[in-house]
């Protein structure tokens, strides 16, 4: 016999003590038969799963993994189910643009009286599984295969700004920032400056109305400089800010995860038409219809009156292409992709949201990340990168911006953020009033669960 | 390093049959940190508990594990073994080699792997494991049992004689449940009410029973012995401590609807008492009845009509139009859940022309025909047109064990309330003709037999077995056309009444406590215990009891059975003077914890309160999570949310996880 004919798919089922490990208990007392391949994992309850312990299964060695617990509003604690439904939601569409074959993760109610059901689980997940073949090794893309060619970028909705119309808001943003600083409303503006490169623009830091003459603005201001925030607040108290309209949605992400106080942070707003990291418009701003963030305290110079031109964000026809792949296609493009990273963290290190003491990459007891650059640890690190994002991102693109491995991180959050929206009506600017919403749910949510 | 002890049980051949034990025990004795290994026939047995104990003392162990049955079954058994032997009981893991390998699977060789991998997987997990302590909280020593038909009646009186305060809730105007409906009880023929009657009197006279009738539980908030609850009055418009139960208001009102208590068979005022003898003697005023514009209706009708008429006749001025609903809360320390049942919906048996013919009845309304404070008086007549039922048949099994469009389950009530109905009928109709369709006859209990055999040997009813096709009219009189499968024959019966014994449900209601209770329900919607067999009135919420019909069908005698042992369990949980709750809970590393708060947002319980750190290094202030271990259930939802990883849950920690996932996935491949 060969060994693809002996080969068995070993399943990991991570199961919630009240219900679903009840019913498999069930399954045994009626002596149900079922397949062998399934390891059952018992916590308890299926909002304990975060997806690095799924992701923990398949990188040990699963081809398929289970996730099950009680039905929608018979959880044992409440709601842990419902939580437990968005995220695995989210997750499993997250992997299935990775290119995991949907078959190997099943998701599936079982109540304690359900041990037939519980059983079929098993044999239909099992018999998915052994369908799907053992699970080809992370960063291993299958050799010659194919480059994903993406659609042409339609050119941008707008024009560069012309030179004077720049001038015009540095002039008033260098007026509004010393005003700050000379009547102590602020102790520090953090803003930008020419850079040593030729066109390249940097954070600037500015404690007095003398130095504000360093600031100026222009469409290659690309930095987010709301991650120098929470460490600004700390040393100085009170932080004028310069602010886009997509880096306003990183602050108040910070603002609702108690990191700083919007009572000490004075958003200076710039009307901006886009930036333009290489002389081409950033595909975040080809729908972007904010010229100035709402949430800003004040506006230098003026805001453009009426609408202003807008068009699809140009990623989204990159992951639709990307998703009319076959999976085993898309699983060698990104598997491609992720082979390439670093571990570098730039990504974490330029994302206002990863404010971590400790990132859950440097912690080791357990090691659920492996720290070897390789496939196994590229992968639970964007994995993990993009699920604690996942509700939080405010789109900024700053981590696939700063990646020198040039790995398309944008559309890894893009593509969770469009879900999000899809699955449960949330966008980026909700931060202000809505909760996070992987921390919250709807009876009614979709469900993929069977 | 650890040194753990796996004991590989055989189960007698449970186990042994599937699973090569010697093959497991020695794959264990070979994984690192185990430093024995050992199979015995029945590890649940002294000798089994015996070698374990002394296999800890004698091997120095740090950890167990038990490769057996469920932990649902056995784990506390084990630890508690470990316990004596002086090993922290949170040290003893099992691996379920029996309900989940064993019992389920064919093949001898994949049955094996499949435990070895199991085995591995626990003892990783003990590795991991560290001594826990139970967490101590107070007792608040006070039950509520919700519903007071006899189960909640024998309930509420058997924790208040043991001392304890008791707080009863009943929806509806009176207490006695279904029960007060019946008119004699199977098998000894004593009379419902005149049993029932002194035990609700009793119940309303008790110093330690504080009684809300006309209320429901709305909120149930807190935990085993600290439970918070919110109960709703809702508005009777009559104050009970002026009412005298005088009967004027009746004679006032001049608007007529169904009494439900007589299952709409005969009519009531808006303002009434179910029945004579109800408990408390306080009329109620039926607020979607009722024509004053005052009163705020559940159903929103607009009322334009001022009728002030029971008011006016209302000697003691007990009648207040404006009451409104009222919410109390009370603490508890125990609940005892019961909700009892109704009677399947009509819908379940239109081919026997229920609901409409006003011939064909239900078992209850049959009840309140024969009851001495029926409609009747006790006096059997039609409801279509009063005469005396010459031939009544009585068909069995309406909705019950019938997968198909009823419900799988045996009512268990059904044969033995239609025998003792046949009776009755012959007793009060002597010369009348009575006739039941059986699929078999379950008359398993004390005397149950004997009194089947009476009614068919003695009161000459007439046993048929088989089914019923449907039930036509004919005329004025009904045709019964049913078929006889001991003699093959189809058969048509005449018959003035037709009695449906239909299947026992749970109340309609049930599942919305179910909820607010956070209890599993069974297939059939009835509450389920925590095991069927030897915890048959716990739940899995801990604190909360199950008593009566609301757990299944059952009949008066295992429902005063069971609702003393729900009200026993609770006096135990009450007597105690601080509970034990397992450690199982979320934990803090406050160091790592970023102060996001995002586990506060998902905690179901409150159990996450902030904390004031000073960082050591830098010395700044700043809020942190800490969990209230009082309050944690320990789901780990929290640690879910936790992109730090600053939250963790102590006996199911992630080290434990990830230890197990490499195991499960890893060994004996």
């Amino acid at each position: 016999m060969s060994a693809v004919a002996d080969w068995q798919p070993r399943l990991v089922a991570l199961v919630c003590n009240w219900c679903t490990y009840a019913g498999a208990d069930m399954a045994g007392m009626a002596r149900r038969t079922q397949a062998p391949n399934v390891r059952v994992v018992r916590l308890l309850c299926s909002g304990r799963i975060d997806p690095l312990i799924i992701v923990t299964a398949f990188e040990q060695g699963a081809d398929g993994v289970i996730v099950s617990g009680c039905h929608p509003g018979d959880c044992h604690y409440v709601q842990g189910n419902l939580l437990a439904r968005r995220r695995l939601t989210i997750f499993s569409e997250l992997m299935d643009f990775l290119g995991l074959d949907r078959r190997r993760l099943q998701l599936a109610w079982v109540s304690a009286s359900e041990g037939v059901k519980w059983s079929q689980v098993v044999d239909e997940a099992t018999a998915a599984v052994r369908e799907a073949g053992p699970l080809r090794g992370f960063g291993r893309p299958a050799a010659g295969a194919p480059p994903v060619r993406f659609p042409e970028r339609p050119s941008a909705p707008r024009p560069a700004p012309a030179p004077g119309e720049n001038e015009a808001t540095a002039t008033a943003l260098r007026e509004r920032a010393a005003s700050l600083l000379g009547g102590g409303e602020v102790a520090v503006v953090a803003g930008y400056a020419a850079g040593s490169l030729p066109g390249q623009m940097v954070p600037t830091f500015v404690s007095d109305a003398a130095g504000t003459e360093v600031l100026d603005w222009n469409e290659r201001c690309l930095a987010n400089l709301s991650v120098y925030l929470p460490e600004l607040l700390r040393r100085d108290g009170r932080v004028g800010m310069v602010v886009k309209s997509c880096d306003a949605k990183a602050v108040l992400g910070l603002v609702r995860e108690h990191q700083i106080d919007r009572d000490r942070v004075v958003l200076i707003g710039v009307p901006c038409t886009g930036v333009r990291p290489d002389g081409r418009l950033a595909a975040k701003c080809y729908p972007c219809a904010e010229a100035v963030s709402p949430i800003a305290d004040m506006t230098a110079g003026t805001a453009p009156a009426g609408p202003r031109a807008v068009a699809p964000d140009p990623r989204d026809a990159e992951i639709a292409a990307l998703a009319a792949l076959p999976a085993d296609q898309r699983w060698d493009f990104w598997q491609g992709q992720l082979g390439r990273c670093l571990r570098c963290y730039a990504c974490r290190a330029v994302c206002p949201l990863c404010y971590c003491e400790t990132c859950v990459t440097d912690r080791n007891r357990p090691q659920w990340i492996p720290v070897s650059i390789d496939g196994a640890g590229n992968t639970a690190w964007n994995v993990a990168r993009a699920m604690h994002l996942a509700g939080r991102c405010g789109d900024c693109d700053e981590c696939a911006r700063a990646c020198p491995a040039d790995i398309r991180l944008d559309l890894v959050n893009r593509r969770v953020a469009s879900v999000l929206e899809a699955r449960f009506d949330y966008r980026p600017e909700r931060a202000a009033t809505a909760p996070p919403p992987l921390l919250t749910f709807l009876p009614t949510d979709p469900d993929g669960f069977r | 390093m650890s040194r753990i002890g796996v004991f590989v049980c055989h189960c007698g051949e449970n186990i042994a049959r599937r699973v090569d034990i010697e093959r497991v025990a020695g794959f264990a004795r070979q994984l690192p940190g185990v430093a024995v290994a050992a199979d015995y026939a029945y590890m649940c047995s002294a000798p089994g508990q015996k070698l374990l104990r002394e296999t800890i003392a004698s091997q120095r162990l740090t950890g167990v594990v038990v490769a057996a049955c469920s932990p649902q079954l056995h784990e506390p058994t084990f630890r508690g073994a470990a316990s004596e032997a002086g090993l922290n009981p949170f040290l003893c893991e099992m691996a379920n080699i029996r309900e989940q390998c064993a019992w389920v699977h064919e093949d001898g060789v994949a049955a094996t792997e499949k435990a070895c991998a199991l085995v591995a997987s626990a003892v990783e997990k003990t590795k991991h494991d560290g001594p826990l302590q139970p967490v101590e909280v107070p007792v608040t020593k006070r039950a509520l049992v919700i519903g007071a038909g006899v189960a909640g009646i024998r309930a509420a009186l058997d924790i208040a004689e043991a001392g304890y305060e008791v707080t009863v809730v009943e929806r509806n105007p009176s207490i006695g449940g279904n029960m007060s409906r019946l008119s004699e009880t199977f098998p000894t023929l004593d009379c419902s009410q005149c049993i029932l009657t002194p035990l609700m009197v009793q119940v309303s006279r008790h110093p330690r029973i504080e009684l809300l009738t006309y209320a429901e539980v709305e909120e149930v908030g807190g935990y085993v012995g600290n439970f918070r609850v919110r109960i709703r009055k809702k508005a009777r418009f009559v104050r009970e401590d002026l009412c005298t139960g005088c009967d004027d208001c009746v004679a006032a009102c001049p608007v007529a609807v169904p009494n439900e208590f007589d299952m709409s068979l005969a009519w009531r005022r808006a303002i009434y008492l179910p029945f004579p003898q109800a408990v408390p003697p306080v009329y109620t005023l039926d607020a979607d009845a009722c024509l004053n514009a005052r009163l705020t209706s559940g159903n929103g009708e607009y009322r334009v009509l001022a009728c002030e008429r029971c008011a006016q006749a209302c000697a003691p001025r007990a009648i207040d139009y404006d009451m409104r609903d009222q919410v109390v809360e009370r603490q508890v320390g125990a609940i005892v859940v019961a909700t009892g049942y109704e009677l399947i919906g009509a819908e379940h048996a239109a081919e026997y022309g229920y609901r409409r013919h006003p011939d064909v009845l239900d078992g209850l309304e049959f009840e309140r025909l024969l009851s001495a404070s029926g409609p009747t008086m006790g006096e059997l007549r039609r409801p279509s047109d009063g005469r005396v039922p010459k031939s009544i048949v009585f068909i069995q099994c309406v909705g019950s064990r019938d997968p198909r469009f009823g419900v799988p389950y045996c009512s268990r009530i059904c044969c033995m309330y239609t025998a003792k109905h046949a009776l009755l009928y012959r007793h009060k109709v002597p010369d009348g003709r009575a006739t039941v369709f059986y699929i078999d006859i379950r008359a398993a209990g004390k005397g149950y037999e004997e009194f089947v055999a009476r009614v068919m040997e003695e009161e000459h009813v007439v046993y048929v077995r088989g089914r019923v096709s449907r039930v036509v009219r004919d005329g004025d009189r009904l045709r019964v056309h049913g078929v006889d499968t001991l003699s093959g024959q189809a058969l048509q019966v005449e018959a003035d009444m037709v009695v449906l014994a239909t299947a026992v449900v749970p109340q309609q209601r049930q599942g919305e406590l179910a909820r607010k209770l956070r209890l599993p329900t069974d297939s059939g919607g009835f509450l389920q215990e925590a095991h069927p067999k030897l915890r048959p009135v716990e739940t899995l919420a801990a604190g909360v009891f199950l008593a009566g019909a609301a757990q299944g069908p059952k009949d008066i005698p295992d429902t005063v059975a069971q609702a003393s042992a729900a009200g026993g369990k609770a006096v135990d949980l009450l007597s105690q003077p601080r509970f034990l709750r397992e450690p199982t809970v979320a934990r803090v590393d406050q160091l790592s914890c970023t102060g996001c708060f995002d586990c506060e947002r998902v905690c179901a319980y409150g159990a996450i309160e902030r904390r004031e750190l000073h960082t050591p290094g830098d010395g700044r202030l700043r809020f942190v999570a800490e969990v209230n271990e009082a309050l944690c259930e320990g789901c780990g939802v929290c640690a879910a949310a936790c992109r730090a990883r600053a939250l963790d849950v102590l006996g199911f920690a992630d080290a434990q996880l990830f230890a197990q996932l490499g195991a499960v996935v890893g060994a004996a491949r």
